[in-house]
């Protein structure tokens, strides 16, 4: 059918309608856009609110409160924090002082340049700059708030990063900085937090150009056995908020919706596992481009290449790949004993690799392998932990790790071997691993052993793409290439800065700047 | 919540044997609702309630007596005889030194809404497994 048959045909039938039928058309259509100021009775007045209470949300409330806003801050899980407190807690802060103590150079150009290697270029240069401008300054901030970090020894050296830049939580986990951060905010007057509270629409000017506050639902209870909770459930009761600066929109990342993500990336079944907390769905995100704001690079989906298809979710693997076997024991594919990657690159090209393995035969998982010399001396008590529950294998001889990975045993010696050998030697490694610059004359992977072993998958784990955001972290709208005014946004639901693939540990200091960025604008 | 805090009490003379002290003093002091069979299969009650003799409007109280209108009793119902969320993150401190403690997270701390895992009318859920599921069958049991 042609348009121009269908066009007719609409016409005709709108005619027939009538002046009734126009009527209820225009409500069904007012239904699916945003309400506007006309439609709704406010329950309750604030200055700004904030949707979501990870870093994003909660460093925008504390600014935005220390300035004497009244802020409420709508969570809708049970939980506080989404994705930030179950998060590993390192944070990437580059120039920071622990660097300057222990001799490591480091600036911007080259944080930058790390970022869009890994980005593959098409990152927003802007929003690292600012990343890089203020890391240290939220990170003081954060300090202030009452999160406490290793500092004083040497920082922590993530894949990607040309130098360690990393400072990680005393706890090891983003809730470090999430439970402090909340407690202060909390204790801030005129601000109020409300979990199993759901944001469901943007509420706009009667003109429609701006944010003016929020439709929600209170007693909210996300239902994790529901296929597409942003749309199948009513729980809760609606109230109405007025915003009369405007609103912050931290509502997270996409990696766990299961409709939308596959939208994205077919191969992303519904039932593939992810590192991410139940209620990262794309339902807020979605309700902002419904007012115009701009989509940037939403199909890049980061996979974490450091998962394990032993354990669900984020589980303990991940410790104990990137502070401890891949620093300097290997990964190999286990039909041919050979290694594939370079282990501590950035995360897209680690995943692709293991994809290259992975799509060829699905079942033939890699096992990353090394000894004890790899492990940080942070995560010692996570070895034990990850033995215990059978994530992480521990084999006297090289002999009957292969045996139990079913690896060509020879093969698998002669890739240790040359690796080895290499690495002592000092010569650039086949794969150009960049940590090997320590073990120098030693081994990298110790011969007498005992040799650990944890068999990888990748795991969604991140999502690059969202929303357009400026450097004041204003969102940008589609219709107008300006701010949409009264709206703000910081944090995973936002785009572009990372490009197709976001440097580890460079999520919390992305979240926290645009956050902190938001709350000082707004 | 006077009544109910009575009827744990008489709930362990129960345990104790005391059976015929219970019966006369509880149609006394709840109010007329018959718990029917039926009734009981759609909302059994967890054993260690079902154990002190507990009634549908010992927990949904001032709620009526219209069972299928109940409301969930929240945290402040379960922490009218329970105490607060630090007195039960203080009774499971021994799982401190692990991390374990569930009702005092290295994610959450001692805040979670209790039905967040534990369920009365249905089976429990432990929400730790969604990350840790090789982890939580050494660190504690079923949840209750
Ligand atoms: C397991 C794990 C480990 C990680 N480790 C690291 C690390 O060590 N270093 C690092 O830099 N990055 C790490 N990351 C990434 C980083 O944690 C996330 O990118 C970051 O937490 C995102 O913060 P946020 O504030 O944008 O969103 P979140 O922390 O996810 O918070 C968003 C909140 O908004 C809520 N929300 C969503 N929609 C609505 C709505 N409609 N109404 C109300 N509320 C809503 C969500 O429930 C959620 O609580 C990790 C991620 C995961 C999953």
């Amino acid at each position: 059918m042609s348009k121009e048959t269908m066009s007719r045909r609409d016409a005709l039938k709108i005619g027939a309608l009538g002046t009734a039928g126009l009527a209820m058309l225009g409500a069904t259509n007012a239904m699916a856009a945003a309400p506007t100021e006309k439609d709704v009775k406010f329950n309750e007045e604030y200055d700004v609110i904030v949707i979501g209470s990870g870093f994003a949300g909660l460093a925008a409330a504390a600014k935005a409160a220390e300035r004497g806003y009244k802020v409420l801050i709508l969570e809708k899980m049970g939980r506080v924090g989404g994705n930030s407190a179950i998060n590993g807690g390192a944070f990437a802060v580059p120039m920071n002082r622990d660097q300057k103590a222990f001799g490591i150079e480091d600036s911007k150009a080259l944080f930058v340049k790390d970022a869009l290697k890994a980005g593959l270029g098409i990152n927003h240069v802007e929003m690292l700059e600012l990343i890089a401008d203020r890391a240290q300054e939220t990170f003081d901030f954060a300090v202030k708030c009452g999160a406490k970090f290793q500092t004083g020894k040497k920082p922590t050296w993530f894949g990607g990063h040309s130098v360690p830049r990393t400072i990680v939580t005393e706890n090891m986990s983003g809730s470090g900085i999430i439970q402090p951060m909340a407690a202060f905010v909390e204790k801030l007057s005129g601000c109020k937090m409300v979990t199993r509270a759901k944001m469901d629409d943007f509420v706009m000017s009667a003109d429609g150009t701006t944010v003016v506050g929020v439709t929600a639902r209170i007693n909210y209870r996300f239902d994790n056995k529901l296929h597409n909770d942003d749309i199948e459930n009513k729980s809760g009761e609606k109230k109405v908020y007025k915003a009369k600066k405007g609103v912050v929109l931290a509502s997270g990342g996409f990696s766990m919706d299961k409709d939308f993500r596959m939208l994205q990336d077919p191969r992303m079944k519904p039932d593939m596992d992810a590192t991410n907390h139940e209620g990262a769905t794309a339902g807020a995100l979605l309700k902002a481009f419904q007012i115009g704001a701009l989509p940037v690079h939403i199909s890049w989906i980061q996979e974490g290449p450091w998962a394990s298809p032993d354990e669900r979710g984020f589980g303990v693997a991940p410790l104990l790949t990137q502070q401890g076997l891949f620093v300097l024991g290997i990964a190999v594919d286990i039909r041919n004993g050979k290694r594939f990657m370079n282990e501590m690159a950035d995360r897209k090209t680690r995943a692709d690799a293991e994809y290259v393995v992975l799509r060829e035969d699905p079942k033939a998982y890699p096992v990353a392998i090394g000894t004890y010399n790899t492990f940080e001396e942070q995560i010692y008590a996570a070895v034990e932990k990850g033995l215990a529950s059978g994530v992480m294998k521990k084999f006297d001889t090289i002999d009957t790790l292969a045996a139990n990975y079913k690896i060509p045993a020879d093969a698998l010696k002669e890739t240790i071997k040359k690796y080895n050998e290499t690495a002592k030697a000092g010569e650039v490694d086949e794969f150009k691993k960049q940590t090997l610059k320590d073990v120098k004359g030693k081994e990298a992977i110790e011969m007498k052993g005992p040799f650990y072993a944890i068999r990888l998958v990748p795991k969604p784990h991140h999502t690059m793409g969202g929303l357009k955001i400026n450097t004041k972290a204003q969102v940008i709208s589609a219709n107008t290439n300006k701010p949409i005014p009264g709206l703000f946004a910081a944090g995973e639901v936002t785009g572009g800065t990372h490009g197709a693939s976001r440097l580890g540990s460079c999520a919390i200091a992305d979240c926290l700047v645009c956050g902190m960025v938001a709350g000082e604008n707004i | 919540m006077r009544s109910k805090k009575t009827l744990l009490a008489l709930g362990f003379f129960l345990i104790l044997g005391v059976m015929s002290l219970v019966g006369s003093e509880v149609k006394a002091s709840s109010p007329q609702l018959n718990i029917t069979p039926e009734m009981k299969e759609k909302f059994p009650i967890k054993p260690h309630h079902e154990k002190l003799a507990f009634k549908c409007t010992d927990c949904h109280e001032g709620q009526g007596d219209e069972p299928e209108n109940f409301k969930a009793i929240e945290d402040k119902g379960c922490l009218s005889c329970h105490k607060t969320k630090q007195y039960l993150a203080d009774r499971l401190k021994f799982m401190d030194a692990l991390h374990t403690n569930p009702h005092n997270s290295i994610h959450d701390g001692p805040k979670l809404y209790c039905d967040e895992c534990h369920y009365e009318h249905k089976k429990s859920d432990n929400m730790c497994l969604s990350c840790h599921s090789n982890d939580v069958k050494l660190w504690m049991r079923a949840t209750p």
